[in-house]
């Protein structure tokens, strides 16, 4: 029975493909008379069953070396492509988070989009994502997995793009589209380059030949450069950062798959090409730089947000760059412990600020206030997911963090002030949300705002026991890190930078001794971080103004260079007709004399050869003779 | 007396002819200049059938043929000619261009 468990894992993700299949006959015009609610509980039936499969087949992959199946694909012309899938319990323990997290998702879907007349497209749309992450998730094959990138590029479009009237959703999914794609591309060059180099796609194949591989620094350093780009796009790092904040344009229950295990796709890849990664140090040192300063930038941007969705969106920015920063000092086991921990604790962020956000007037922070009250369960959502992104014993973050930072001790000690500092400013940036969300009196737009309906705190209230439960959890499957192992000074210091953060932030934002909005004393600071470090106006100056500039002269030189060069050949042909027709003059006289011409010249032709060269001789004598006189 | 000059003065009357037959604006000087190239044909021939043929001579045979044709040949010009001037009332060559572009 186990056996035939994980023999069929690859179900998985068929069955989330199904699912997203079964919901497209709801769409508007094809089944009218039920409404489209079906879709949605056909698709909960589907994940329902592949988070079944994969909770039953998770104990018997445990301690078991990781099975291989090989599904042969395409073969021709030397060239094998044949589809690996790895059965191990880390990719099996990622198909039931995903498949849990998209059932809750979809439970808080029917709640939230109880109005929308999109359920079939939303319900099918996260059928294909559940299918493209569960397939990423078993993939063992690099070329695969940038095939199903991309299918899952497609599917932040299109779900990022539902709501597709209005203008903000439209560039949001347009944006997140290309900027995926930016990575996307180089990654391609990077996949592409990386096969006549290692011989293989396999990464457990990948593995084995970089630990002995000896390459050219020169030549592995831009493959590598290359192959990050596209981790970058895809778990939001600077500079490709900007896109995960307009993606929040799209529906909360998709943000909530988005911001939990979507972003973590790009760091998946990237934990499964560490080994190739990490046979050139500068490659390695790009990814802890660019982990460093997404990480510090992110969350000082979130503290600046004001809309209540782009505060959770820039943290999640920051805490893939701890990813970065993990796996750019090998620490592998840390990244996957963190990209589990923040997985929960960010989708049960996202659930509690999309109950707000469902039936509030409005999403800026600055004029919610009072909630608590009214919203006891959306706040307690909100504090355990605080508690739980941020180094809080014993909730979960606080082991990734602290085994992350434990590691890096010796070794890099600024890195564990990066990791304390993104801690500290996390845990403000949460705690601002918070008080200035639900602490406080209630304002003129929080003031009739009740608590969600129960197919939305359901959902929430089981995300929010499981964050509770999952050191215990952790324990039980021997994932936490062995406390005689770890720095308890890096333990202290992490608490204290928890602690710090949040108290600050509380006695600002729930306290009435400083006047709010928060004014800093240098306004330029304030502007610098609230406008995303400009980074969209430094976009629009140049890559935006340079792309323009260069579409436009290539139209241009389309325009009129080459479409001119063969209106040109037209033009020509027009005006000499026009202009050879006057040659018919309608005189008989020029008739006859152009005849008479051209059978004299005719006949000189036909001739010429009896009389031609004695006639050049004698006028050459002639003009000789002429001259020389 | 050599052929030479009896085809030498055939063609620069043909030549004479060509000219008055493209330049010339009046109509009937055109068939004028029309005899003057079968003219020049005539004395072609009669030079060629005395000097190369006066046994047979073939060529004041064709010569006859052509003065015959000439002959022809003006009364349907001057014909022609009439007919235009009648509709037209002129015969200045540069006015019969209806067939132009």
């Amino acid at each position: 029975m186990m056996e035939f468990l994980i023999q069929s894992v690859w179900l998985v993700p068929c069955y989330a493909l199904i699912g997203g299949l079964l919901a497209v006959p709801w769409s508007p015009g094809i089944i009218r008379r039920t409404g489209p609610r079906p879709a949605g509980y056909v698709n909960f039936i589907m994940t329902f069953l592949a988070f079944l499969h994969s909770v039953l087949s998770l104990p018997a992959t445990w301690h078991q070396p990781p099975q291989q199946i090989f599904i042969p694909w395409l073969n021709t012309a030397g060239l094998d492509l044949t589809i690996a899938i790895e059965v191990s319990s880390v990719s099996v323990a990622a198909l039931v988070v995903i498949t849990g997290i998209n059932l809750l998702a979809q439970v808080y879907g029917f709640g939230y989009m109880e109005m929308d007349w999109g359920w079939a497209r939303f319900y099918s749309l996260l059928g294909l994502f559940e299918a493209g992450l569960c397939a990423l998730a078993l993939c063992n094959s690099l070329f695969f997995s940038y095939v199903i990138l991309e299918i899952l590029t497609l599917g932040t479009y299109l779900l990022v793009g539902l709501w597709f009237s209005q203008p903000l959703v439209v560039t949001g999914a347009r944006d997140a589209f290309l900027t995926k794609r930016v990575g996307d591309l180089f990654l391609l060059m990077g996949v592409l380059a990386l096969l006549p180099l290692a011989g293989t796609w396999n990464f457990t194949e990948l593995a084995e030949w970089a630990a002995t591989a000896n390459v050219d620094l020169k030549v592995i350093t831009p493959i590598g450069l290359a192959l990050i780009a596209g981790p970058m796009g895809k778990c939001a790092q600077f500079p490709l950062h900007l896109w995960l904040d307009e993606a929040m344009e799209g529906p909360i229950p998709s943000t909530i798959l988005r911001n939990s295990v979507v972003v973590v796709s790009g760091a998946w890849v990237l934990i499964k090409l560490q080994p190739v990664l990490a046979l050139s140090p500068i490659v390695m040192s790009v990814l802890v730089g660019i982990g460093a300063v997404t990480a510090v930038g992110g969350s000082l941007i979130a503290i600046a947000q004001i809309d209540i969705k782009r505060c959770l969106s820039y943290s999640v920015s920051a805490y893939m760059g701890l990813v970065f920063i993990a796996v750019g000092t090998q620490q592998d086991e840390a990244a996957l412990l963190l990209v589990l921990t923040h997985a929960v604790a960010a989708a049960l962020l996202v659930m509690s600020t999309g109950a707000i956000v469902w039936n509030s007037i409005t999403q800026d922070v600055t004029l919610l206030g009072g909630l608590w009250s009214r919203r006891p369960v959306s706040g307690i959502a909100f504090i355990v997911g605080t508690l739980g992104l941020i180094g809080f014993p014993p909730l979960g973050s606080f082991w990734a963090l602290l085994k992350l930072a434990s590691a890096l001790w010796e070794t890099q000690p600024w890195l564990v002030g990066v990791i304390i500092v993104v801690n500290a400013l996390t845990a403000f940036s949460l705690t601002r949300e918070f008080s200035l969300v639900f602490g406080g009196k209630p304002k003129q737009m929080s003031e009739r705002s009740p608590e969600i309906h129960w197919p939305m705190a359901l959902p929430m209230v089981i995300l929010l026991a499981f964050t509770l439960h999952l050191p215990l959890v952790l324990q039980s499957l021997a994932l936490l890190p062995s406390w005689e192992m770890l720095n308890k000074d890096v333990a202290l210091l992490l608490i204290w930078s928890s602690i710090f953060g949040c108290s600050i932030s509380g006695v600002i934002y729930l306290g009435n001794a400083i006047a709010k909005p928060v004014r800093l004393p240098w306004k330029g600071l304030q502007d610098l971080i609230a406008y995303d470090f400009y980074t969209p106006n430094l976009y629009r100056l140049s890559i935006v103004f340079s792309v323009d500039i260069i579409s436009k002269v290539t139209d241009i030189v389309d325009r009129f260079v080459v479409d001119g060069i063969v209106n040109l050949v037209g033009l020509i042909s027009i005006f000499g007709g026009e202009g050879l027709k006057y040659s018919t003059s309608g005189q008989t006289q020029f008739y006859a004399f152009t005849v008479l011409l051209g059978v004299g010249l005719f006949g000189v032709l036909m001739s010429w050869q009896f009389w031609g060269d004695q006639f050049l001789d004698l006028m050459y004598s002639y003009i000789s003779v002429i001259l020389n006189s | 007396m050599q052929l030479q000059y009896f085809l030498l003065l055939a063609a620069a009357v043909f030549c004479i002819g060509i000219y008055g037959l493209i330049t010339s604006r009046n109509a009937v000087r055109v068939l004028m200049s029309i005899e003057l190239l079968l003219n020049a044909v005539n004395l072609n021939l009669m030079a060629f059938s005395n000097f190369l043929d006066p046994l047979a001579i073939k060529g004041q045979v064709f010569t006859v043929f052509v003065i015959t044709v000439a002959a022809a040949e003006a009364a349907v010009g001057l014909a022609i000619i009439l007919a235009i001037y009648r509709n037209r009332d002129t015969v200045d060559m540069e006015q019969f261009n209806l067939l132009k572009w």
